[in-house]
């Protein structure tokens, strides 16, 4: 079997134990465990998503927050049902990502980087100047409907699985190719008459989607949302996620949103600390696992692979390399 | 027109600042091709430690005003260099010319930096009296004393810069790196070496605007993120990498953020800033003084 085939199990495995976690446990502190994971999860692939085609979208955290604030107001103002809420809590930020998209992504690599960060930093200001919306202390009282609550954690493990596995299916189809042949080399790609902002704006788009969606629920699970829930830390989590489980397969963003989800659960216990161990638990991570925790699974299964074939995985590497 | 000098007074107290600033992460930008994101950590670095020492000093030596700061500034460079030099060999020297690999290092550093710095020097405020007394005025534009000797450093701090990039062996190696890195190194220039240097007077520069922020503020360790922004904001207009473009994007955020902040408030100069680096992009996406490849 090859590693990506191995790969393909690992993050079904991972994301089947959730759902599974989700529908049975009775237990309130696990099933709010799950949801965060659950949460960070799409946040990471909604990254990576983006990453295909090269580029650093820090404007995930700005959709995400989006999505949390458009959300937030169509139930607590407008009492609109919880579904359609949702679902234009994903809709909302791709019709703005597609404008943010047609300004921004003319440039790419570290300007497009530094433009999403600042235009992440900028909508949280924006927040903070909205008197309507709460201003800093933010928005009070978005709930969803009441007989949902104990079924909230597997709805939005549900949710996950259907736009972790939608986007997973487009990076195996001929779009996904589409999008990594833009990363490896965008004037080739142009040079076929395709239009590659046009292909990066649409892949902005459907992260931004997902993207709003995860905060559109985290708005409806935290029922507070303030603007500094929205700062570009959030996206830094997300790659954080995706760095340390390792960048290569989808399996990763969800391996390492599972691991720091779940070692950040442990150093909250240490109060103001909290930063101090997460930022060198990440600082750590990203010196000693240079493909992250997917690397020692790859690492792993070629090792079997050789022993059980006879001979050096060396060869096969270098065709994968 | 004293409201237009005094216009120009604040444009300049604050950009001389800001130059400073992105000048370090343009520096390091141009030669490692990566982006500093924990930029401010040091310029917070040299601010508290100006800050926390000048009270101090004053208590125990009793020299001039001016000898404290001098001693104060030389002893926060000095940290900033101990940690930059540690930073980069734990940590950015692996990371040479990766983007998103650099990115996630340096805001892991950012949280485990902010972290120490609270457990140092505590989140408390550090206010410091002035070096300088007194209120001058220049074409009716009114100005501290203590602001006009801040400009005046920063302008020989840039200076500085400038005649070492220009002059000095080190400073055309730098240049050459920034231009092209593999022609660079045929003609036997360490490109490691050279980015290391690269790299500890980018982060010099960050430390010297810290310090001379620190007599005009209060100095706390969140005290980097507002400029970092505004940092990404001023490379963004001026160019990734380029020299001139960081000193006349500084000022031109600067010139932007006293008038908006004249008539409304910092927060609303920010988002304007943004909406101009929006429209600019519309209208020339390379840079104000870019002909960089993007």
């Amino acid at each position: 079997m090859s590693s990506a085939r191995w790969m393909d199990i690992v993050g079904a495995t991972a994301l089947g134990v959730l759902l599974l976690l989700a529908a049975f446990s009775q237990e309130t502190y696990t099933l709010k465990v799950i949801l965060w994971i659950s949460l960070n999860i799409l946040a990471a692939v909604a990254l990576r998503f983006v990453m295909l085609t090269g580029e650093l979208n820090i404007a995930t955290a700005a959709f995400w927050g989006i999505g949390a604030y458009a959300a937030g107001i169509l139930t607590a103002w407008y009492e609109i049902p919880f579904t359609l809420a949702i679902l234009l809590g994903g809709l909302i930020p791709m019709v703005i990502s597609v404008a943010f998209g047609y300004v921004t992504l003319r440039t790419k690599g570290p300007y497009f980087m530094l433009i999403s960060f600042a235009f992440t930093e900028v909508v949280r200001l924006i927040y903070t100047q909205t008197e309507i919306i709460g201003g800093n202390s933010g928005m009070i009282g978005i709930y969803s409907p009441r007989w949902l609550d104990p079924y909230y954690s597997l709805l939005v493990v549900a949710c996950t699985i259907l736009l972790v596995g939608t986007m997973f299916w487009l990076e195996r189809s001929a779009f996904g190719r589409l999008l990594k042949a833009i990363q490896n080399n965008d004037a080739v790609v142009e040079s076929v008459g395709l239009d590659v902002q046009k292909i990066k704006i649409i892949c902005l788009a459907l992260a931004s989607f997902a993207a709003g969606v995860g905060g559109a629920l985290f708005a409806h699970a935290n029922r507070v949302i303030s603007p500094g829930d929205f700062s570009f830390l959030v996206a830094v989590y997300a790659l954080a996620y995706v760095k340390i489980g390792g960048e290569k397969h989808v399996a990763g963003a969800i391996i390492g949103a599972i691991a720091l989800t779940l070692l950040n659960q442990y150093v909250i216990s240490f109060g103001h600390y909290e930063h101090l161990l997460f930022g060198g638990a990440i600082v750590v991570a990203m010196l000693i696992l240079p493909n992250g925790l997917i690397g020692l699974i790859e690492r792993l299964t070629e090792f079997y692979g050789a022993r059980r074939s006879g001979g050096s995985s060396r060869p096969q590497e270098a065709i994968d390399g | 027109m004293d409201l237009v000098a005094q216009l120009v007074v604040n444009t300049l107290q604050i950009g001389s600042v800001y130059v400073l600033f992105a000048l370090g992460l343009t520096l390091i930008f141009g030669v490692m091709q990566i982006v500093n994101f924990a930029h401010g950590e040091f310029f917070a670095l040299a601010a508290l430690v100006v800050a926390s020492l000048m009270p101090a000093l004053s208590a125990s030596l009793g020299l001039p005003l001016w000898a404290d700061f001098l001693i104060a500034l030389v002893a926060a460079i000095g940290a900033v260099i101990i940690l930059g030099a540690l930073t980069y060999w734990i940590g950015f020297e692996r990371y040479l010319r990766d983007l998103v690999g650099s990115f996630i290092l340096s805001v892991g550093l950012i949280l485990f930096l902010q972290g120490v710095l609270v457990e140092i020097f505590t989140a408390t405020p550090r206010p410091i009296e002035p070096i300088v007394p007194g209120t001058i005025s220049i074409l009716g534009g009114r100005i501290t004393a203590q602001r006009l000797l801040v400009i005046g450093l920063a302008i020989a701090f840039t200076t500085m810069l400038y005649l070492l990039l220009q002059k000095t062996k080190l400073g055309k190696a730098l240049r050459a790196v920034a231009q092209d890195r593999e022609a660079a190194m045929l003609q036997g220039i360490r490109y490691r070496r050279i980015s290391f240097y690269g790299w500890l007077i980018g982060v010099v520069m960050a430390g010297l605007a810290g310090a001379l922020i620190a007599p005009l503020t209060v100095s706390q360790p969140a005290i980097g993120g507002d400029y970092l922004i505004k940092a990404f904001i001023i490379i963004i207009i001026g160019g990734l990498g380029s020299i001139p473009g960081a000193i006349l994007g500084a000022l031109l955020v600067a010139f932007i953020e006293s008038v908006f902040g004249y008539y409304y408030d910092l927060t609303m100069a920010t988002i304007v800033m943004f909406v101009i680096v929006m429209i600019f992009l519309l209208v020339r996406p390379q840079g104000l003084m870019g002909h960089v490849e993007r």
